[in-house]
């Protein structure tokens, strides 16, 4: 048989929304504050101004009281290790950081889940200090800030 | 409202198979029309489809109906496919339940169906990562096996259950599963030093503490009671129904431990049903990680919060002792084709309460049987309670 060939191609880039990490800029999100904090090395978030809830993650409108009237807030730079893990569950575009340290932080009265940098396993215990860490996040399109949490020196 | 009547059911291989999305569709239908006699599908008036992730795995939407025409009905009241994650089958038996007993259809049909396995396996793992909030959960590596082993090291912490404890539910549930043609892990039998030392996934939790990528559909016909003895003598009735679901983000959950919308669903499911946890002849439980069968004991109330650990050790879950729990296998050896699990669970309880299930795990005298479905980072928690007709 003779057929014409139909080319696909070799390599497709990884789609925008499964590299898992959010849009930032103010023309994709109404949090973009949270980025640009971030980029300054402050890990913020929003607080009601009626009823004073702290909320997890920043958000536009407060799931207690339904007000927009929210401030942005810093949050402390240290926490206490909650929970850890060690996970070799491998989710595309995280290969070359496998296995990762997963965990969930207890910062300001927030429960955040967090990558875990600077540490092996055995360095982990529960209820230690941590610190927060701001790390940059290249993919050669545009540049983001993220947060980690790392033992605290 | 009226009562709602389980008539006929069909249950594919569950497993790596050599099938498509829609092949999965065809076995399953195919199965449930030949168990019930009188009914054609023409007959089926409303259509509903639980499919966790048909968009990632299979790359098709609009799903409800692509099933539909592939089983040839036409329904003319109502037709949806549901998502719940690992709870999508639930859902479509739910829908299905509520609209027959508020009398908006007479008859309609589940399918459940979820086809994993993928070229890329590597693809198939990341699907699962958007389950939890991708943006502000699954972007820090979180997806369900470093959530439930986190939830492990916290029930280890609080309540001081043991890694052999754990080890003891995989142990049960393969039993059963070994002897079950239909399980994907079929054949073989584990020892608590088989799961103890398998792979390590996320430790505390191994490979064989974790339920399995895998292929499978499974079917369901119900109908409002009068018109049950139509199609069977034999009919299952659901009871009870309860659902609550507590935050998403790991910040709003009330802790990785207790997960109180479990019991919060349980206790609406028992106040439906008329009936108490000590009345639970069988039950089904989601036990996609080992712990999650051990936190299920607790917060569905068979026995004290923190003891689960010991309900394990002592086989009170098990053929004999309070409760028989996941006597197909449990999604550990069934495997957990995300939207067909709920309907093989309900399936399981057809079977036994008609006596259609093998020596080795017939629940002898069962009438009251409850399914349990936990979605997400265990936010949400499905319940449905079933009794023999």
């Amino acid at each position: 048989m003779e057929y014409r060939t139909v080319k696909l191609p070799e390599k497709i880039d990884l789609p925008t929304m499964l590299d898992f990490y959010p849009l930032q800029t103010e023309e994709w999100t109404r949090v973009s504050r949270f980025f640009e904090n971030l980029k300054e090395g402050k890990l913020t978030t929003t607080k009601c101004r009626d009823c004073n809830a702290l909320h997890w993650q920043p958000r536009i409108v407060c799931p207690k009281c339904m007000s927009d009237d929210l401030e942005w807030v810093e949050l402390p730079r240290e926490g206490k290790l909650h929970a850890f893990v060690e996970s070799v569950v491998i989710p595309l575009g995280m290969e070359q950081e496998m296995p990762m340290i997963v965990g969930v932080v207890e910062i300001g009265g927030l429960k955040i889940s967090t990558k875990i940098d600077d540490a092996k396993l055995e360095d982990l215990e529960v209820g230690m200090d941590m610190e927060l860490k701001v790390v940059k996040v290249e993919d050669g399109k545009q540049e983001r800030y993220w947060y980690r949490f790392r033992p605290k020196k | 409202m009226r009562k709602v009547a389980v008539v006929g059911v069909g249950h594919t291989k569950f497993g790596k198979r050599n099938a498509g999305w829609r092949d999965l569709v065809q076995e399953a239908g195919k199965l449930a029309f030949d168990s019930v006699e009188n009914l054609e599908p023409r007959d089926i008036e409303s259509f509903f489809l639980g499919a966790a992730q048909p968009e990632r795995f299979a790359f098709l939407t609009h799903v409800a109906p692509l099933a539909a025409e592939m089983l040839g009905i036409t329904p003319r009241k109502i037709i949806a496919r549901t998502e719940l994650a690992c709870a999508s089958g639930q859902a479509a038996i739910r829908y299905a339940y509520a609209t027959i007993a508020a009398g908006l259809t007479d008859i309609a049909m589940v399918v459940g169906v979820e086809k994993m396995f993928m070229p890329n396996m590597l693809e198939a793992q990341s699907n699962m990562t958007c389950v939890l909030d991708r943006e502000w959960d699954g972007v820090n590596g979180l997806s369900a096996p470093p959530f439930f082993a986190m939830c492990a090291q916290r029930h280890m912490i609080e309540y001081g259950t043991t890694r052999e404890q754990m080890a003891m539910v995989r142990v049960k549930n393969q039993k059963f599963a070994s002897k079950n043609p239909l399980a994907q892990f079929s054949g073989k039998e584990f020892r608590v030093e088989d799961v103890v030392r398998s792979k390590p996934v996320s430790p505390p939790l191994c490979l064989l503490d974790c339920s399995g990528i895998t292929d499978g559909a499974a079917a369901m016909i119900l109908v409002e009671e009068s018109l049950a003895k139509k199609f069977t003598d034999t009919p299952m009735y659901i009871i009870g129904s309860g659902q609550a679901s507590i935050g998403n983000l790991i910040n709003g959950l009330p802790g990785l431990a207790n997960w109180d919308a479990c019991a919060v669903a349980a206790k609406e499911a028992y106040r439906m049903a008329g009936v108490t946890p000590d009345d639970i002849d069988i039950a089904e439980t989601h036990d996609c990680f080992t712990i999650s069968e051990i936190i299920e004991y607790e917060e569905l109330g068979f026995c004290k919060k923190g003891e689960g650990g010991k309900f394990i050790e002592e086989g009170q879950s098990d053929i004999g002792g309070k409760v028989a729990v996941n006597t197909r296998g449990g999604l550990l050896g069934m495997g957990h084709p995300l939207g067909a699990t709920a309907l093989s669970q309900a399936i399981e309880l057809f079977w036994q309460f008609r006596g259609e299930v093998p020596d080795y795990r017939y629940v002898d005298g069962a009438e009251i049987g409850l399914t349990h479905n936990l979605s997400g980072s265990a936010s949400v928690h499905s319940i449905l309670i079933y009794r023999r007709g």
